[in-house]
Formats: C-alpha cells, sequence, structure tokens
C-alpha cells in the first residue's frame, strides 16, 4: 500500500530537481542584465547584437537541458564514445583548418554561430569518463595503473590537439576536468604521490618547452602586473580596478565606467564578472558567489543520491566543469589567478559555453529526475 | 562494450567521496569572498579613485598670453592659432603602426617619431602627452583628423601659437617663448606659488620681455575636465549620468598686454639700417625721460621658429654662432667705451677745476709716462687745444694728461655716479653691469696695487673700463639734461584685456648731479654746457670726428670711440684695421643726444668689429635721428633746409680720422 502510494506521489514535476532549476535561472536572468549592461556603453554598438544573440542561446539551452531531463541518461553510455569520436574529429579539423581568431585556431564557423570544439570536448570527455569510470572499482585501495591506462589516453589524445591549437586554458580545464572525475574515484596513493613528484619536475621544463611567450607574459604579468600597465598586465590591473571600485553597493547599473568606457578588455566574455562586481559591488558579486555555490552543494547531492554509478560519475563531472570554470575565471578576474581565456558558466555571452552548460546540466537533471529505482 | 546494469549498491560506495567538493567548495567560497571583501571594502575607496582618474582626463585651456604694442598700439608681438598632433602615450596600441601612419602625413621619419615618442616617455613619464609635430597646416589637419578612429591615443589639437610680425627685429628684448622644462618646473613653481602652478608642456616666456612680465602676460589657464573612454575618445553617453557633479569646464583668463615705450617705426628704421650693413652689436634710442624708443642686437634669430617647437639644428646653430644671436648686446656686451668716454672725463676735469674751458694745453702725437710711451691716433698730435678741440678732434694726449691730474679716484667718484659699472635697473634679465674701476677694486679683484699708468689707458676709455650700450646712452643722457640719471624702461604700461591699465611705468630719475650726492659729488649745470659744447662740435664742428652725422637743424652732439679688440705694438695701431680677420678688428662706438640744448632723444650704437666709430656706429645713430626730428620735429629741420644750410655738411662717413 505503501509502497503504491508513493509511486502515485512521484508525478513528473515532482521529479524535477527546482532547486536546480532555480539557481540556474537565478544565474541566467543575473546574467541577461548584465549582459545587457556590457553590451550598451556609449561605444559599444559593434556588440550590443550579442545580447540578443545571447537570448537566442539560452532559448536553445534550455530547450535542450529539458529534453535531456527526460531522456534517460543510459543513453549516453551508447552514445559517448560516438560522440567523443566526432567531437575529436571536429578538434583536428580546427588544428588544421580552423579560422584564425585571438592568435589560435579555434573555431569552426558554422555560419550561425562559431562553434568551438574544444568546448563540447569537455562534455565527451565527460561522458566518456564516466562510462569508463563506472565499470572500475575503486574499493580499499583505489584505481591502480592498469585502470588509469585508458582513461588518461582519453584525456591525452585531445589535450594534445588543444594544446597544438594553441589554447593552454581549455586543455588545462579539459584535464582538470578529467582529473577531478578521476581523482574522484580515488587513485592508489603511491600514484598520487608520484603523479605530484612528476609534475613539479616537469613544470621547469613546461615553461622551457612548451609554452608560448603570450602564455609565459600572461604567468610573468600575473606576479608583477604593474611591469606593463598597458600590455598583458593591463587587464589584469583594469579588471581589478573595475571590481574593486564597485566598492560595497556598486556604481549601478550601467554606471560602471571601467566597463562603460571600454577600459575592460573582453568585457562581455571572459571579464563578465568584473563589470557585475564593477556596478553591483561586493553584494551583488557576493550574491552570484554563493549561488553558485548553492548550485554546486544542490549538483553534490544529486550526485550522492544518483541511482547508479555512472550517473554520480556524470554529475560529478559536470559540478568539475562548472566549478573549475568558476574558479579559473573568477579567481582570473579578482586578481588571484593569471589572465586564462575562460569564461563564466551560465554568465559569459557565448553559444558554445551556453549550449554546453545547458546540456551537461542537462543531464545532471536527467539524473536527478531518474534518482529513483521504481 | 557490456550493456551497463544500474546499481545502487556500487553508487554507494562513492558517498565518503564527495566531501573533498564540499571541502574545496567551501575554501574556494571563503578565499574569493575574502578576496572581494579586501579589493572591494578594504581597498574600494582607493580603486574607485583609479577608476575616477582612468576616465576623466584634465585638459588645460590655454590662456592666449598678453599682446606687446608699441608705444601707439600696434603690434609688435601677438599670437595666431594653431593646430599640433600629439600621441597620449597611454592610449597608443601599436606605437610602430600608428607612426607609420602618421608619418607620410606630416613628413617626419617613423623612426625619428618613435624616437621622440621613447624619448618624452622616458623623461616625462608615460601619461605625458608628445607633441609630434605642431603648426600644422590645413590639410595635414584634415588627414590627421580622419586617422583619429584607427589610431587611438592620436589627437589633434588646436593652439595658441605666439607670433613677432617683426620676426627678427628686436627679438632678444621681445625674448622667445618655449615648452617649460622638467628642470624649470619647480623653480618656477616657486617662484609664482600661489599664482600659478607650472606644469609638463607649459608655455612659459624664456628669455626678454616674454620672460620678464611672465607674471602678467601669460593669463591664467582655463580647465576643462573630459570623459574618455579607454581608447581616449571623449565619450557622451545620454543613458547614464556619467559625468557627476565633477564634470565641469574653466574658462581661460588672457593675460595682460604690455605696451612698450618703442616706436614701432624707429625699431624697423634701426633695425633694417643695422642688420643691411651686416654689423653685429646693438642699438638703443632712448627718450631723455628713460623711454626706450627702439633696441636692435645684430645679428638675430627668428622668435617664431621657437614658438613652434625650434628644430636642433636651428639651434645648434644660434648657440654656435660666434656673433651670438641670442645674446641682448644692448644690456649684456660690454667693451670699454674707447673715446666715449673722454666726454666723461672732461666733465670731471672741469668741475674738479683741474682746467678750465680757457686752458689750453699741448697735445703731441704722443706722451712719455713712466717707461711707457702713450700714443695719440694722430702722430702729429693736435698741437695747442682746449677741451673743446680735445673732444671734437678726440685727442688721446689732452686726456692723458686729465688722467694723471685727476688720478683714478675722482674719476671713479664722477663717472660712476654717471651710472658707469651699474646696471641701469632696466626691466629686462641679464644686464651686465659693466665695469668702473678703482684701485680698491683692483686691489681686490685682481690683488694688485693700482699702477699710476693705468689712469692714462682708462682716461681715454681703455684698459679696465667696462660699457654697455644702454649704459652709455644713459650716461649721455645725463650729460645732455645736465644731470639727470634716469632709469630707462621700456613697458610703458600693462593693461588687462578690457584695456584699463593694471600698472604704469612712471620716468625716474635715479640721480640728479648738479644737487650734492652721498658722495659729495655735484656737478654744476655750467660744467655740463661746456662738455655739450664740446660734443657738439664733433658733430657739427669743422674738424669734428662724426661731421657726416650732422643733421642741420637737429642739433645733434655726440661721440665716438673704438675699442681694441687686442693689445697692439705701437706700429700696430697704425695699421689698417680693415686688413685684420674680423674678430680681430676693433669695435666702434657712437652716443650722441639732441637737440643738445634740451636733449630729447639720446642713442648709443656699439658696432663690434667695424673698426671705427664713425663709420660702423654713427650711420644707424643718424638714420634714427633723421627719422626722429622728421616724425616728431619735422619742423626743425625744415626750418633748417629753408636756411639753407644744408648743403654745407654733405659728408660721407670717412674713416682716416681715429677716435
Amino acid at each position: 500500500m505503501d509502497f503504491n502510494f508513493q509511486i502515485e506521489e512521484r508525478t513528473i514535476l515532482k521529479r524535477i530537481n527546482w532547486d536546480m532549476i532555480i539557481l540556474i535561472f537565478a544565474l541566467n536572468i543575473i546574467g541577461l542584465f548584465n549582459l545587457f549592461s556590457a553590451t550598451h556603453g556609449p561605444h559599444s554598438q559593434d556588440i550590443q547584437q550579442l545580447f540578443i544573440n545571447q537570448l537566442i542561446w539560452l532559448a536553445a539551452g534550455w530547450s535542450l537541458f529539458f529534453m535531456i531531463t527526460f531522456v534517460d541518461y543510459l543513453i549516453v553510455t551508447r552514445l559517448a564514445y560516438v560522440v567523443y569520436f566526432l567531437n575529436l574529429c571536429a578538434v583536428l579539423y580546427v588544428s588544421l583548418f580552423g579560422t584564425i581568431a585571438l592568435g589560435a585556431q579555434r573555431w569552426i564557423d558554422l555560419g550561425f554561430m562559431r562553434y568551438q570544439p574544444s568546448e563540447t570536448m569537455k562534455l565527451a570527455m565527460i561522458m566518456v569518463l564516466a562510462k569508463t569510470l563506472s565499470h572500475k572499482s575503486s574499493y580499499n585501495l583505489g584505481l591502480g595503473v592498469r585502470d588509469l591506462i585508458w582513461p588518461l589516453i582519453l584525456l591525452a589524445v585531445p589535450f594534445v590537439l588543444i594544446v597544438k591549437q594553441p589554447d593552454l586554458g581549455t586543455a588545462i580545464m579539459l584535464s582538470a576536468i578529467a582529473g577531478s572525475m578521476i581523482f574522484f574515484m580515488r587513485i592508489r596513493r603511491w600514484i598520487f604521490i608520484l603523479l605530484i613528484t612528476v609534475g613539479a619536475i616537469a613544470a621547469p621544463f613546461v615553461w622551457s618547452y612548451v609554452l608560448h611567450d603570450y602564455q609565459k607574459a600572461r604567468i610573468t604579468n600575473f606576479i608583477t602586473p604593474t611591469n606593463d600597465p598597458r600590455g598583458t598586465g593591463y587587464n589584469s590591473i583594469q579588471s581589478k580596478i573595475a571590481v574593486g571600485s564597485g566598492k560595497i553597493f556598486g556604481k549601478g547599473f550601467r554606471k560602471g565606467t571601467q566597463s562603460q568606457l571600454e577600459f575592460l578588455p573582453e568585457r562581455h566574455t571572459d571579464f563578465i564578472y568584473s563589470v557585475l562586481s564593477e556596478e553591483f559591488g561586493f553584494i551583488g558579486s557576493s550574491i552570484v558567489l554563493g549561488l553558485f555555490c548553492f548550485l554546486f552543494l544542490v549538483i553534490i547531492r544529486i550526485a550522492s543520491s544518483a541511482r547508479d554509478k555512472f550517473g554520480a560519475l556524470i554529475t560529478v563531472g559536470v559540478l568539475s566543469y562548472i566549478f573549475w570554470h568558476m574558479f579559473v575565471n573568477m579567481g582570473m578576474v579578482i586578481g588571484l589567478l593569471p589572465i586564462v581565456g575562460v569564461p563564466l558558466p551560465l554568465l559569459s555571452y557565448g553559444g558554445s559555453s551556453m549550449l554546453t552548460t545547458m546540456t551537461m546540466l542537462g543531464l545532471v537533471s536527467s539524473v536527478a529526475y531518474r534518482r529513483y529505482l521504481f | 562494450m557490456s550493456e551497463y546494469i544500474s546499481n545502487p549498491e556500487e553508487a554507494k560506495e562513492l558517498l565518503p567521496r564527495y566531501k573533498i567538493f564540499y571541502i574545496a567548495i567551501f575554501f574556494t567560497f571563503l578565499i574569493f569572498l575574502s578576496r572581494l571583501w579586501y579589493l572591494q571594502i578594504i581597498e574600494g575607496t582607493e580603486l574607485r579613485e583609479f577608476s575616477e582618474k582612468n576616465r576623466i582626463k584634465q585638459i588645460k585651456n590655454q590662456a592666449p598670453r598678453g599682446l606687446m604694442l608699441d608705444r601707439e598700439g600696434r603690434v609688435l608681438v601677438e599670437n595666431r592659432p594653431g593646430f599640433e598632433v600629439v600621441l597620449n602615450p597611454q592610449y597608443v596600441e601599436d606605437l610602430p603602426e600608428v607612426a607609420q601612419m602618421i608619418a607620410p602625413i606630416i613628413g617626419i621619419e617613423k623612426d625619428k617619431l618613435i624616437q621622440k615618442f621613447e624619448r618624452s616617455k622616458k623623461q616625462n613619464g608615460s601619461y605625458a602627452q608628445v607633441k609630434l609635430k605642431d603648426n600644422l597646416n590645413r590639410d595635414e589637419v584634415f588627414r590627421l583628423k580622419r586617422l583619429r578612429l584607427e589610431a587611438p591615443g592620436l589627437e589633434v589639437r588646436e593652439t595658441v601659437l605666439r607670433s613677432y610680425p617683426l620676426k627678427e627685429n628686436g627679438s632678444q628684448l621681445f625674448g622667445y617663448v618655449g615648452e617649460i622644462s622638467k628642470k624649470q618646473i619647480p623653480t618656477y613653481n616657486q617662484l609664482y606659488k600661489g599664482k600659478i602652478v607650472f606644469e609638463q608642456g607649459d608655455i612659459v616666456g624664456k628669455s626678454g620681455l616674454e620672460e620678464v612680465l611672465e607674471k602678467e602676460i601669460r593669463g591664467t589657464d582655463g580647465m576643462q575636465l573630459l570623459q574618455v573612454d579607454a581608447h581616449g575618445r571623449e565619450t557622451f553617453s545620454q543613458t547614464l549620468d556619467l559625468y557627476g557633479e565633477q564634470i565641469r569646464e574653466i574658462e581661460s583668463t588672457p593675460g595682460y598686454s604690455a605696451v612698450l615705450t618703442l616706436d614701432k617705426s624707429l625699431q624697423e628704421i634701426a633695425y633694417h639700417h643695422f642688420s643691411q650693413q651686416q654689423r653685429i652689436g646693438g642699438v638703443v634710442a632712448m627718450r631723455s625721460n628713460g623711454e626706450i624708443l627702439a633696441w636692435v642686437s645684430s645679428p638675430s634669430f627668428d622668435p617664431n621658429e621657437f614658438a613652434s617647437g625650434i628644430s636642433p639644428q636651428i639651434w645648434g646653430k644660434l648657440i654656435n654662432d660666434q656673433f651670438k644671436p641670442l645674446r641682448n648686446k644692448v644690456i649684456q656686451d660690454y667693451f670699454a667705451p674707447g673715446s666715449t668716454f673722454k666726454a666723461f672725463m672732461a666733465m670731471t676735469s672741469l668741475q674738479e677745476k683741474v682746467i678750465t674751458p680757457q686752458t689750453i694745453i699741448n697735445c703731441p702725437g704722443s706722451l712719455r709716462f713712466g717707461r711707457r710711451e702713450y700714443h695719440d691716433h694722430l702722430k702729429g698730435g693736435h698741437g695747442n687745444i682746449t677741451v673743446y678741440e680735445a673732444l671734437e678732434r678726440s685727442s688721446n694726449v689732452f686726456f692723458y694728461k686729465m688722467g694723471i691730474a685727476l688720478g683714478i679716484e675722482k674719476m671713479y667718484n664722477y663717472i660712476s655716479t654717471l651710472g658707469i659699472g651699474q646696471r641701469t635697473g632696466i626691466e629686462l634679465p641679464n644686464e651686465n653691469s659693466g665695469l668702473m674701476p678703482s684701485a680698491a677694486w683692483k686691489k681686490q679683484a685682481i690683488g694688485e696695487e693700482w699702477q699710476p699708468g693705468e689712469n692714462l689707458s682708462s682716461a681715454i676709455g681703455q684698459g679696465f673700463v667696462l660699457a654697455t650700450p644702454l649704459q652709455l646712452a644713459v650716461a649721455y643722457n645725463a650729460i645732455g639734461t645736465e644731470g639727470q640719471v634716469i632709469k630707462p624702461f621700456v613697458v610703458k604700461k600693462v593693461v588687462d584685456h578690457e584695456g584699463k591699465t593694471v600698472r604704469e611705468s612712471n620716468p625716474l630719475v635715479v640721480r640728479d648731479l648738479t644737487q650734492t650726492q652721498k658722495t659729495g659729488i655735484k656737478v654744476d649745470p655750467a660744467t655740463f654746457k661746456i662738455v655739450k659744447d664740446g660734443l657738439r662740435r664733433v658733430v657739427q664742428g669743422a674738424r669734428g670726428t662724426a661731421r657726416f652725422v650732422n643733421i642741420p637743424g637737429a642739433d645733434i652732439a655726440g661721440k665716438t670711440g673704438t675699442t681694441q679688440v687686442m693689445g697692439f705694438a705701437a706700429n700696430d695701431i697704425y695699421s689698417k684695421c680693415e686688413n685684420r680677420p674680423i674678430l680681430q678688428r676693433h669695435h666702434g662706438w657712437f652716443v650722441a643726444f639732441a637737440p643738445a640744448n634740451n636733449p630729447e632723444i639720446t642713442i648709443a650704437a656699439l658696432a663690434e668689429h667695424s673698426c671705427h666709430g664713425s663709420s660702423g656706429a654713427g650711420p644707424v645713430v643718424k638714420e634714427l635721428m633723421k627719422a626722429y626730428f622728421e616724425k616728431y620735429h619735422p619742423e626743425l629741420i625744415a626750418e633748417a633746409l629753408k636756411k639753407g644750410k644744408a648743403s654745407a655738411t654733405q659728408e660721407q662717413p670717412t674713416n682716416s680720422e681715429g677716435e
């Protein structure tokens, strides 16, 4: 009796995780207001159109979100490798023929949008890793070398291609996500220690032989930004000025001088959070930070109540995707991390980012929707 | 690949792993929140100021400098509108590209532009505007303005350029303007404390009247606060009030104008005549109350070139010119006054009763004193002469004897009261005081005793005696006016832009020699009259050394003089001066006043390396006298013409007589 009654209760609306949807929606609304301000300055005629575009991406994103919510995420296990392979081809294509933008080959021009395969690669990565890791067990000792070979190959191939583009930021994000998922599964302690040691030894070689000059400059300018205030350190300084000048309550909607007068570079994409901090001050920026943290807590709850390991891993993948993007983007904006071209999920302008994020959150929503076995 | 089968138990094994996420999220939240707190609350006020500085650009509205007008209101120095192109370094993104775009338009090489830019950045910091070129023509302005959008930081500014319509004429007197140097800024700010705050890029007077009158002539700069975007573009916006209450504009107040005592037409005659003869030296014409009428220093320079940023080539040429065009020779060049000094000697010996006007003194071709032979310029000497003839023919031996009789102390006491060896006090920078020696002075300056022989050389204005042209003018004016030592002045009055007089200079008599001085010196008017008669004979007498200067009716009195540039052996004195290299030629003096009875104008001319006073310095004095009387007293000249005296004195200057 009791059993049947419970099934009765689980209508579609009840099964959906509304907490998450409300949080995402709140961030979307704040993001739109903020983007409007960022794209409607006195000299921003050229980027005004982007606000409308973002509305379209948002509508498309939510459609994807709900479509995916109602599809059993197990279908992903069938599609994972196909998506991964196709995405890898796209990354390869970009490396060979992509449109040259910002000194790096990152885009495929689809006419209505510029598709950035390295962005969706993160999604594909989460899918294949969730699939392969869900077959492993990490009881007691954690994953051993044999368990790690295949996941690492899956990571290494796109990583190398993306580094070659060159887009070190995305490559690092990709490995951060993959690393978080693997680390979440637990690995053997000696492997963990070994990785850290190797990383520490390799760092100087990476600095000398792998990093491009502009990448090195970003790191050195992060350490001493006043060296070249008009050059690469400029963005970092202007962003800090923007954030700090907001003080407690901010300068008010569309009154941020740093953004309106274009002292902030890339203000509608990578530096969208500085626009927000300048116009809404400490109150506004901590609310957004808080909303992100609440979203993370909700996602963790979904992961821990997932009906199976695959669902949990997918959710953890999405969590690390949003977390690392927020971490690197905000860290850069508030001057804690070097300048890396990473968008802030849900707030930055950008079709690839928006659609990828909403698809991922759709997957999480689907895991939540199917948290009950029956 | 095997089909996945849900297994809830497996999912449970992951539960303990979530705590790592909670920890990560907790610490991220904490660190980011603290950082936001630090930036927005602790550093917020300071960073808000930064953002204000970012967007608000202060633009100085340069006040137009006051004009300089002559005594009749004719323009001597004025302003004209101009355009200049500047770069604002903080907005420049790609310097080589910008330089590449500008170079062909303004005709300066790309590399030179970059060099200029880098140099300015090093010297003035990376926020000071770099002026690339001014005085742009219309075509350049138009083409540069079109570039502005492509080249952030590029700006075409309207400016006020200083303009000197007289060009080279009088430039040492008017001075020139230029950008204040970084070193000058603290000095100037100290000097004008509480009145003007000087900044990089300000135009200031750098010499002459421009420098002296700076305080009155520069006006008060206005200010404009503009809102600019990151590319330095002025930005208006309707949607937001980004301006706040801070934005405002302060109008500039034009500087006061200076009405000078100069007479532009005399000034032009003086300069053209003097420079046409390619004379080197100075000419000053002065009214007897001290008002300067004409002021020429030659060779000269064009101050307009300074107004628009002088090129290093022209500057180098001016600095290295052996005849020093930048020097204001009227007050800065000082030489032995030579025979012009004899008038002072005549005055002293008459007043000291060494001679009377009737005293006849034998003057052979030379005089032996001590172990040395002192020569006259005339080998045969002048025979028995009175003081009148001694002045007329410029006898050396006569005055050697006066020197011996007087001694240096008496000479010093009298002649220094005429102003020799003292600054005249004219309102101009870097005036030289010249020198009137005395035994005490020699002891102190050189550490030697005064030698009796030096009385002789001093008596004919050689030796240690040094004077500037202006000093001689003042001293001769004192003789002409029978004792009035005046302070010469060139600024008649300063008026504000509405024409109201701010200050006025009044003629000032520094000393009246007919009254007993502190030193006990007193000169009788009768003494002056005798000296004046002697000086009159120099110009109007049959054997006067400056007969050709005479203008019938003008009643000119004056004296020629020659300064030996180097000491020559006895026979060298008679060798032809013109045959020597120019730098070894004698300097010529001529000082005159007219009408002799009641002088209105005194003129002193120094013609360096011209060999003779009469032929070198005389003609310009004659031209000026003629122009002066034609303008102010045409009746006197006309009368003289009617009397038919004109034909008697039409002589050409002759170099035969020495002075």
